[in-house]
């Protein structure tokens, strides 16, 4: 079973879990009941986790402080996965590998191919879906770490095949003699590989165009197969373009995904009758401030008595009070303080991923022929 | 898989809504039924039988040669000022368009020049072919590429254009006298593409492909979920959700469903019908209810009230008319009982919502059936919209971090050493808000049960 396929009710001793600090901040943890998760508000005890179920917000008073602190524990998904993951390459995030996913229209039906499989982060979103993953990776550290994670994650029992290759060099099929986390049964084993019958094909590489020849032989013939590769610049996009063209790939289009993220915030509703009422205000004080001066000077000069001190305490206090402070000038106002009237704004996060890659896509079908037999009794049936 | 029928999903079938690509780059919906043909209109007919088995994505070309005489009524409209207005078509043959032609073909055996400072005037004068001679070509041709190359032959400036309006005049020939087309299967993402160049907009709330491959992501869509849903697009959503989980047919044998909420007496999934799952299975992975129902469920013994189920030995006894309108009852029965159990039992691993009605208010109230850790995501054509809901969101501890996307596919002229982004693009799209269910906890007490901080394995400390 996999945490990454099942949906889970409770906490449970050994599940993965991602705990929410904040938006920027998941950890991935393994549960262990005699375990703490150490943050820098306080300590939270993998014990008070288990037996809650999934989505549990979990409590401390802060040692010192005593503060409320607080933590959220996820079940993963690859969307969650995707944004915690420890980075060992760059990764594809998910309005690219959604985008990809939906048009290439994969399904249970789907067998994918995907190359190279880099920190798994589009592998967990496929692995979700399909059928199928055979996934290659050439770096050998890449390929051990990708294959332990998918192995933790329970889906390299599942859907997940891990191939150790340079698909530039080697090609795609997956012999019984590879570094490979493939099983080979009897028959595979006796023709020497396996059938991949790709239907989707993903490549993340430098130089897609040196694996493009390579696919005809393992993606299915007898249906459409889809190919999206991957590139941040516009010279790949052309030679990608080049060999899938003499690679008789056709509806060759290449688009780009820009995905935009926005923060929910508030403004100050300012009415401009209260801008003109805070001047008239102010001039108000102003005015009486001068006529007070004055007539304490005034009074001054009738008994002089009365010391520099007095006369500031005295003053001061007047003008505060009448003060008419509408915005908050001078004080801390929070954004949203029920005191105040606030419109509702967005705003786009501070720093835009304004450039991911390419994609560019293209479809190929091989065999373009109809069984005659078959389709004379579809056709006897209707008569 | 049964090897002795065509699958609909891989192969062009009977009775089954495909949709073909036109060389003008349009779509049609067609229901494609044996013995019978269909019309392209100007682009021609041709016989279903013809095209049935050859797998879904084939190129095909319509050809006409001495032995095709039938014809069948044009019901493409074309503007009927032309004088080539269609009233009969003739059905043609078909023939597979092995190679699909590259962009430059036909342009090798023309001789091109990359000046064109002779050219003045582009007009039809230079063109010694009149109307009426290509008319004549289109009757008696074979092929688009024969009648284009005769145009070209006789096109007496075409080696003088650049290279560049070579290709455009190619194309906008090519267009109107191809007689190629694609005939693909009727996926989620071509109807929605469909319903966009029809410009069926509102109908579906002005939804991209991107937006809705994003929404099912974050979503995170499986086989096996079960799902509350609420679809304001006749049935496109779910439509999608259900390629997802099923992959277009009835045979992965996974359990998933949706429970659709819906604001009418009867549910709106017209556009359902395109799909290729059998009404069987629709009516047991997609379990509608109406808004009341679902928050205003009845008791069983309110709906036991309206009709008690016989014992075994009464239904026996009862006449074959009679025995059949108790089982139709005894069927809206069980649905009746689901409905209380949907409505107060069922916990939801996801809640996916494209609807018009106020958000603040109905989302928050859905949102109380699904599972904790589980997504949410809700679809709208307006940001403002999203806006409202994630403040109300934001002020409810159920919602972890509501956040509202935006993403945006952008198309590019994709023709080497022309690479650039294409001069206009669809706008709108939608926005989507995306939050976690979770579960508040109690205000710890003041005094912490003492935490022994375990330094020495593990878990990120934070600086
Ligand atoms: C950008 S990363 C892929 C990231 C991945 N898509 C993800 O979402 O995490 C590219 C990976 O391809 C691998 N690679 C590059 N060339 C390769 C080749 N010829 N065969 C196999 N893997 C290759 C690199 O080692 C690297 O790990």
């Amino acid at each position: 079973m996999s945490q990454f396929t099942e949906y889970k009710d409770l906490i449970q001793e050994g599940d993965i879990a991602l705990i929410w600090i904040s938006r920027g901040n998941i950890k991935a943890v393994t549960i262990d009941s005699k375990e703490t998760f150490n943050t820098r508000y306080g300590s939270f005890q993998h014990s008070d986790m288990i037996g809650k179920p999934y989505g549990s917000q979990i409590a401390i008073r802060t040692r010192g402080t005593g503060r409320f602190a607080f933590i959220h524990v996820l079940q993963p998904t690859p969307e969650l996965w995707t944004l915690s993951l420890p980075h060992r390459t760059q990764i594809v995030y998910t309005p690219d590998s959604s985008y990809i996913m939906q048009r290439m229209n994969c399904s249970p039906h789907t067998r994918v191919i995907e190359a190279g499989t880099g920190s798994g982060s589009f592998s967990h979103a496929f692995a979700r879906t399909v059928q199928q993953l055979y996934t290659y990776e050439f770096h050998p550290v890449r390929y051990e770490q990708a294959k332990e994670e998918f192995k933790k994650h329970g889906i390299l029992d599942e859907n997940v095949i891990i191939t150790h290759r340079d698909v530039c060099e080697d090609g795609f099929t997956i012999k019984p003699t590879d570094t490979t986390s493939a099983q080979f049964s009897e028959e595979e084993i006796t023709s020497g590989m396996k059938q991949l019958n790709a239907t989707a094909v993903f490549l993340d590489l430098p130089a897609p165009w040196d694996a493009i020849h390579h696919l005809d032989k393992v993606i299915a013939t007898d249906e459409q197969v889809h190919v999206c590769c991957f590139s941040p610049c516009i010279e790949q996009v052309d030679k990608t373009i080049e060999s899938l063209e003499n690679n008789g790939w056709t509806q060759i289009e290449m688009v780009e995904i820009q995905g935009r993220q926005y923060e929910s915030r508030r403004q100050m509703v300012r009415s401009m009758e209260d801008a003109m009422q805070r001047c008239r205000d102010i001039k108000r004080r102003k005015k009486e401030g001068i006529e007070k001066k004055q007539s304490l000077i005034e009074r001054e000069e009738n008994n002089n008595t009365t010391s520099t001190n007095t006369e500031h305490t005295q003053r001061e206090p007047f003008t505060e009070k009448a003060k008419f402070n509408p915005f908050g000038k001078g004080i801390r106002v929070k954004e949203g303080d029920p005191g105040y009237k606030w419109k509702q704004v967005t705003k786009i996060e501070s720093e835009i991923k304004s450039h991911t890659s390419y994609l560019t896509f293209a479809i190929k079908l091989v065999d373009k022929t109809r069984n005659e037999t078959l389709v004379q009794e579809c056709l006897n049936e209707t008569k | 898989m049964d090897s002795s029928k065509l699958d609909p999903l891989k192969q062009i079938a009977l009775d089954q809504f495909v949709i073909i690509t036109l060389p003008s780059e349009k779509c049609k919906i067609v229901e494609l039924k044996g013995n019978t043909s269909v019309s392209l209109g100007k682009f021609g007919a041709f016989h279903v039988n013809d095209i049935v088995g050859y797998p879904l994505g084939t190129k095909f070309e319509i050809y006409y040669d001495s032995e095709t005489v039938e014809t069948i009524g044009g019901d493409e409209p074309v503007k009927p000022n032309k004088k080539n207005k269609i009233t009969k078509v003739n059905i043609g043959k078909v023939r597979i368009v092995e190679k699909d032609t590259k962009r430059d073909d036909g342009l090798d055996n023309v001789g091109n020049s990359h000046n064109n400072k002779e050219l003045i005037n582009l007009g039809s004068d230079i063109q010694k072919m009149t109307s009426d001679d290509i008319e004549a070509l289109k009757k008696q041709s074979t092929s688009a590429n024969e009648i284009i190359s005769k145009i070209i032959e006789s096109h007496g400036t075409f080696d003088k254009k650049t290279l560049f309006s070579q290709e455009k005049y190619l194309k906008r020939k090519k267009q109107k006298f191809d007689k190629q087309f694609v005939v693909n299967y009727l996926s989620a993402n071509l109807l929605l593409q469909y319903l966009i160049d029809k410009n069926d907009i509102q109908r579906i709330m002005d939804m991209s492909e991107e937006s809705i491959g994003m929404l099912l992501n974050l979503a995170n869509i499986r086989p096996n979920g079960t799902y509350l849903c609420m679809d304001e697009t006749g049935g496109l959503l779910i439509y999608f959700l259900l390629e997802r989980m099923f992959g277009g047919d009835d045979t992965t044998g996974a359990t998933g469903k949706i429970v659709v909420v819906h604001e009418n007496e009867h549910p709106n999934f017209d556009l359902l019908k395109y799909s290729n799952y059998s009404e069987k299975f629709i009516a047991e992975h997609v379990i509608p209810i109406s808004i009341l129902e679902y928050f205003e469920p009845r008791t069983v013994e309110e709906v036991e009230l309206d009709f008690k189920p016989l014992s075994r030995e009464e239904v026996s006894e009862l006449k074959s008319g009679a025995k059949n309108t108790y089982f139709r009852k005894l069927k809206w029965h069980k649905i009746h009982l689901q409905a209380i159990d949907v409505a107060t039992k069922w916990v939801y691993d996801g809640l996916v919502v494209a609807t018009t009605l106020h958000l603040p208010t109905l989302l928050p109230q859905l949102g109380k059936r699904v599972h904790g850790s589980r997504p949410i995501v809700c679809y709208s054509q307006f940001k403002e919209v999203l806006l409202e809901l994630s403040h109300t969101l934001y002020d409810d501890l159920n919602y972890l971090a509501p956040t509202i996307i935006e993403t945006k596919c952008r198309p590019y002229q994709s023709i080497r050493g022309r690479i650039h982004p294409l001069m206009t693009m669809k706008g709108g799209g939608g926005y989507l808000l995306w939050c976690h269910k979770v579960i508040p906890a109690p205000e710890p007490e003041l005094i912490p049960t003492e935490s022994v901080p375990n330094n020495d394995k593990g878990d990120t400390v934070e600086k």
